[in-house]
């Protein structure tokens, strides 16, 4: 009985409320889905950033079952015969590979800038991978000198020529070109290519950036010959598969002396690393993308309780015969769900549609702080779409479930008075104690440490939660602001009847009055913050490449381009720059990537002994002058470390860091503790030749140079260019602002989920305006009846409109100054470890409160126009 | 349809033109050429001789398990050097037949020189991934062979040769072919008493019984008109051997460098002419190719100074090696040898190249 009740309630209430006014309806579907559209398209992005992530031999190799790797540099060769003897006869394909990165050379014009591609290059065996015995792996045997093909040949001694040859993949270039010229460490190189990459047909194609080669050729074209930089081992298929995967991790283990002379691990592990490693800024990305959600939900609730006051009168009438509460509050329910789950399809289509767009700046992000990325698309997954649709459908459901009981509990006898006052809101949005209780729980949680995830990651869970309670408490106080707002408007405006009576309104605020200033309220309050945090970051990064760039000219490898890269610059050439007659002084660094308990950091070696190149650090712990790590003569093994390290191993000045080096474990005591927003993976600096000893290699990272006086940095920059085309050179004021454009590139992402939340929030107003207009649809008739025009009708609902903006960018402002305060002291310290000074940026702030307050004016005016228009009877 | 092949080889005839012609040192590549009179050094020339072009290591044998179960195996060890000598590639490839289910395993692996293939030259010690074959005591040349199929049939066996080396050929070079280049150094060890386990997946099986080495070296197994071979290690229950192969000419025919050996039971070799009879064929279903499957031979039995003829029967159709890897297709099989009137009077390894596609080494 009551089901059929519900399905007539949808069908002659909602469904004609719909069909009367379908651009109202089209409008709450759009607003609910533009919020699950913003969370999907972060959603996909976030999900195709890690999924890029691969250990790229799976590609040709199928899943490995173990990997080693050194725990710092690389591992010789000749564990290989070692391996195979301790593994006897048992049936495993043993597989060693050398990785390299490299990158395009710059188009003309463009040997300044950062951020070029970074192609992995994987050198593996390409005569022994064929023991997989898999049809795919044939045609790595078949190229002609002369020709591209893809066609395999028998001819096996194609494979272990000489002269390195690349293999690419379709997805790099459908149409295989002959050559290809590839910044490897310093030189630019043309290697000819071989064929595409081949894949199984039915497993996915190698990605775009991923070269290969043989092990043989990559070790000398990278001067890694007898290096490895890791070995994959595959379990033979066939019976007791698990147990002979699972006795080998043992005997690889005893081999690698637990951890010693190499680490034992799985490629679910390397992606789990992966994973973990950005999962603190993959969370951040989501927490903002609910804000537009949040927002959404606001306006959704708004809208839903806007219909049932309309349609009290109809409510009033099914009560009166009898239809009972639960029926009415299911329909109401119902028709929430409709709407959820029209926006949470259509937030699908422009959620898909938006991540092809912010994949790209997720990926560019993920590739310039972590590892390289492929990622140029993000697929729809059953999973995301039940997401989205859920998403949707609960959004819709909070946000309807309050005006549904409302409906369902008016007495008809209340309902079927004509005029009835609108509904003052709940209990909740009317209370000061509530609003100052979100606020109190909000600085309670700011105290709360971060959540701790595995390889030293943390994510500031009760920051998060602090900023929503803030975010609520200050909805609900910010509506305390628009009585004495709407006083003071009507003390300004004087004699204007249109002023007075709109101004009116607000001095007894409705619920829809509250809810509209604290949507607004919490889009610029999220969106002034992060400007805070922008603006603060900014400044302090300003401040430390300032400090920490004083060289006249930076040089790395021109395939150095970005957090994964391996290029290196030869230790000749490094010595030929430094010797140059034009310089007064050069600094060498070398910088190895290492794990420290299976926590991932990187491990520098700076000249230390020379004031004059030694690197001005801004020091959180600074050591004492005469420390006997400004004296590598005094052969103490003392090391200084980034702030961001001391966050993620625990650990200060004084203690003693255990490091992995190919020369065997090392213990360093801490002598000082400096500021670094270079990397969140955090640094340890060491004299460099101690960690070039360790390394036994004598290539270098970066040099940076000091000019004589008198010379021109840019004119031995361009000398040095000719001299090294595979070079990258930065004069001082170059790398700077090629810092701080990659600093903003990062920030570019937040910046467009902000506008989209602005967007919605206002989006929001006028539709509030909307509904507070047809509410009073009497009272227009009356004031068109007292001779305003539609002008000054107009004028009202924008006076209106107005007020609640300011109100909504007072407070938005206000909460603002605590959401910055609280993204960089509690936040940003808790996920990155960055210590950052707190900067205003008042031009900005002002210039989004009033662009706000000047779009609600707009909008509002508009809406009036619309209302000034609306028959009296109308029914609505 | 039976297409019998007969031919009657001109041994004396091709003796007395090979003698004649002069053998050189060297291939027109540059690699060594086996000559008449070599004096071969043991353990040594067990080991590796990467002067030449071409070397295999050649096992084939056939197991018994204690409840009468019967397996054949073949592992084989090839070294081939780069046209430019410039480097080696190691092939390897192993085989196994149940017969009581008639399923046969194979794999194939290809390395080049280096950490996961090698070959020692001071004796044999050869491996490549997880197989191997070691002379661990030089003295009784003792063996030890470590081989499998991925994980579905590993074995693990000794081997004591019960007969002597047996160097085939005319003083010390087996002759392939017209060319003075196309001969090899042939090394046997006919027949090795074996003893070991075979393991298909949980399951491991003790066995024991026979096997046959060939350890041959070369720099050209082939001529220009020759497109495979036809080969057998035939171990007769009455402790004599039988080696014998017939080079196939492109036209059909047999190569007049074709040739068989008795091996007596202390171990001497005796050539002797034959004739090789098709009985039926096997079309594989992964390369296409049509094998020979069943083959009387007739030959002169050197013991009784007469004729007699056997029949080699495989103990299943389907034991085709095929070449994925290193690109040559082949049938290696183990077999029955049944007299005229049908008795099992031995084992036999056939094995039939160049019917895929022409053999080319």
């Amino acid at each position: 009985m009551s089901a059929s009740l519900t399905a007539l309630f949808l069908r002659r209430i909602t469904l004609r409320h719909w069909r009367t006014s379908p651009k109202q309806s089209a409008l709450l579907v759009l607003i609910l889905s533009l919020g699950v559209a913003v969370f999907v398209s972060i959603r996909l992005a976030n999900h195709a950033a890690v999924a890029s992530f691969e250990n790229f031999t799976g590609t040709l190799t199928g899943q490995s079952d173990w990997i080693i790797r050194a725990p710092a540099g690389t591992l010789p060769e000749n564990i290989l015969p070692e391996l195979r003897e301790a593994l006897g006869s048992r049936p495993v394909h043993i597989f060693p590979i050398v990785e390299a990165t490299a990158s395009p050379p710059p188009e003309p014009g463009a040997e300044n800038r950062f951020g070029r591609p970074t192609y992995t290059l994987m050198g593996l065996d390409l005569v022994g991978i064929t023991n997989l015995a898999r049809p795919q792996d044939k045609p790595f045997y078949g190229h002609a000198a002369d020709s591209v093909q893809t066609e395999g040949s028998d001819d096996f001694w194609n494979a272990v020529k000489a002269t390195p040859w690349l293999w690419i993949s379709r997805d790099f270039a459908p149409i295989l070109p002959t050559t290809l010229k590839l910044v490897i460490d310093e030189t630019v190189r043309t290697l000819p290519v071989s064929g595409a990459i081949p894949t199984a047909a039915d497993a996915p194609r190698a990605p775009a950036n991923l070269f290969i080669l043989d092990l043989a050729q990559l070790q000398a074209i990278t001067g890694k010959n007898g290096r490895l930089d890791r070995v994959e081992f595959l379990v033979e298929s066939g019976p007791r598969i698990a147990e002979r995967r699972a006795e080998l991790q043992p005997i690889l283990e005893k081999l690698g002396r637990s951890g010693e002379r190499w680490i034992v691990t799985t490629p679910g592990a390397r992606r789990d690393a992966a994973e973990t490693m950005t999962r603190a800024f993959r969370l951040n990305l989501t927490i903002l993308s609910l804000i537009a959600l949040l927002v959404g939900l606001y306006l959704i609730f708004q809208a839903l309780d806007g219909a049932v006051v309309r349609r009290r009168p109809e409510i009033a009438i099914l009560r009166s015969l009898g239809v009972e509460e639960s029926t009415i509050r299911r329909g109401w329910l119902c028709e929430s769900a409709i709407l959820g789950l029209l926006g949470g399809a259509l937030g699908l289509l422009l959620g898909w549609a938006g991540a092809q767009v912010s994949v790209r700046a997720v990926g560019q992000t993920v590739n310039a702080l972590y590892y390289t990325t492929t990622v140029n698309s993000a697929n729809l997954t059953p999973v995301e779409i039940g997401i989205g649709l859920a998403l949707g459908l609960i959004t819709a459901l909070i946000a309807g479930w309050w005006p549904a009981r409302e409906a369902a509990r008016t007495p008809p006898a209340q309902v079927l008075q004509r005029g009835a006052a609108p509904a003052a809101g709940h209990r909740i949005m009317r209370s000061l104690a509530a609003g100052a209780g979100f606020v109190l729980a909000g600085l309670a949680c700011a105290q709360l440490p971060p959540l701790h995830f595995e390889a030293g990651s943390r994510f500031p869970f009760a920051g998060y939660a602090a900023a929503f309670l803030w975010i609520f408490g200050a909805g609900i106080l910010c509506a305390f602001l628009l009585p004495p707002i709407a006083r003071l408007g009507i003390g300004a405006g004087g004699r204007s009847a249109a002023v007075r009576v709109a101004l009116g309104h607000l001095r007894k605020p409705s619920g829809r009055h509250r809810l509209a200033a604290a949507a607004l309220l919490c889009a610029i309050g999220m969106t002034a913050g992060m400007a805070i945090l922008v603006a603060s970051f900014d400044q302090t990064m300003q401040g430390w490449v300032r400090r920490t760039l004083q060289a006249d000219l930076y040089i790395s490898s021109s395939g150095a381009q970005s957090a994964s890269s391996q290029n290196r610059i030869s230790a000749a050439a490094a010595h030929d720059m430094a010797s140059h007659a034009a310089v007064a002084h050069a600094a060498l660094l070398v910088a190895y990537p290492i794990e420290i308990d299976h926590i991932p950091t990187i491990l520098s070696g700076v000249d230390l002994d020379d004031p004059a190149i030694r690197p001005d650090l801004p020091w959180i712990a600074a050591p004492a002058l005469d420390d006997p790590i400004f004296d590598s003569s005094r052969g103490s093994l003392r090391a200084l470390v980034s702030e961001t390290f001391t966050a993620r191993f625990n650990l200060g000045r004084g203690d003693t860091v255990r490091l992995p080096t190919p020369d065997g474990v090392k213990s360093v005591v801490i002598a000082g503790v400096f500021a670094d927003y270079g990397n969140e993976r955090g640094s340890i600096l060491i004299a460099r030749r101690q960690v070039s000893t360790w390394f036994a290699d004598d290539t270098i990272t970066n040099v940076s140079l000091y000019v004589k006086p008198g010379v021109d940095p840019d004119t031995l920059r361009a000398e040095l260019a000719q001299r090294y085309p595979g070079l990258s050179l930065f004069t001082n004021a170059r790398l700077r602002n090629e810092v701080l454009r990659i600093f903003h590139q990062t920030f570019s992402i937040t910046y467009a989920l902000e506008v989209i939340g602005v967007l919605v929030a206002v989006t929001g107003l006028g539709l509030t305006l909307v509904s507070v207009l047809l509410d009073r649809r009497d009272e227009l008739t009356t004031l068109r009846a007292l001779g305003f025009q539609r002008r000054e009708i107009a004028l009202a609902a924008s006076v209106e409109g107005l007020a609640v903006s300011i109100c909504a960018a007072v407070g938005g402002l206000v909460l603002s100054l605590a959401l910055g305060w609280l993204l960089i002291h509690v936040i940003n310290k808790q996920s990155f470890g960055w210590t950052l000074s707190y900067a205003l940026p008042w031009r900005q702030l002002a210039a989004l409160a009033l662009a706000v307050s000047a779009t609600g004016w707009i909008v509002s005016y508009g809406v009036g126009l619309w209302g000034a228009d609306l028959p009296a009877d109308r029914e609505e | 349809m039976k297409i019998r092949f007969v031919f009657i080889t001109g041994i004396f005839a091709g003796a007395a033109f090979f003698s004649r012609a002069q053998v050189p040192l060297f291939t027109t590549e540059g690699f060594a050429v086996p000559q008449p009179g070599h004096a071969f050094l043991f353990p040594q020339d067990h080991g590796a001789h990467p002067e030449f072009k071409l070397e295999w290591w050649y096992l084939t044998g056939h197991l018994f398990s204690k409840d009468g179960r019967r397996f054949g195996y073949q592992a084989t060890f090839f070294r081939s050097a780069a046209p430019d000598k410039s480097t080696q590639v190691y092939l390897a490839h192993m085989a196994v037949i149940d017969a009581k289910t008639g399923k046969f395993y194979y794999q194939e692996r290809l390395n080049r020189e280096g950490w996961d293939a090698d070959v020692e030259l001071g004796g044999l010690n050869v491996h490549n991934g997880p197989w191997s074959l070691r002379m661990t005591d030089t003295k009784n040349s003792r063996m030890e062979l470590h081989g499998g199929v991925r994980a579905d049939a590993l074995f693990a066996l000794d081997l004591f040769p019960a007969k002597p080396l047996v160097i085939f050929g005319e003083n010390g070079v087996s002759r392939k072919g017209a060319e003075p280049t196309a001969a090899s150094y042939y090394l046997t060890f006919p027949r090795l008493r074996t003893t070991g386990t075979i393991t298909f997946g949980s399951e491991t099986i003790p066995v024991t019984g026979e096997s046959w080495m060939d350890h041959e070296i070369s720099s050209s197994q082939l001529g220009a008109d020759q497109v495979g071979w036809d080969w057998a290690g035939i171990q007769f229950n009455d402790g004599r051997e039988i080696m014998l192969y017939r080079l196939r000419l492109r036209d059909g025919m047999a190569d007049p460098a074709s040739s068989l050996t008795w091996v007596d039971a202390a171990g001497t070799p005796k050539k002797s002419t034959f004739t090789w009879e098709v009985l039926a064929r096997w079309t594989s279903p992964s390369t296409g190719a049509v094998y020979p499957s069943r083959v009387r031979i007739t030959t002169m039995d050197p013991a009784t100074k007469q004729e007699t003829a056997f029949t080699l029967e495989p103990l299943a159709q389907s034991q085709e090696l095929a070449g994925r890897i290193g690109g040559i297709p082949y049938w290696e099989g183990a077999c029955r040898v049944l007299s005229a009137d049908g008795h099992e009077i031995g084992s036999a390894y056939l094995e039939l190249t160049g019917y895929a596609k022409d053999l080319k080494l």
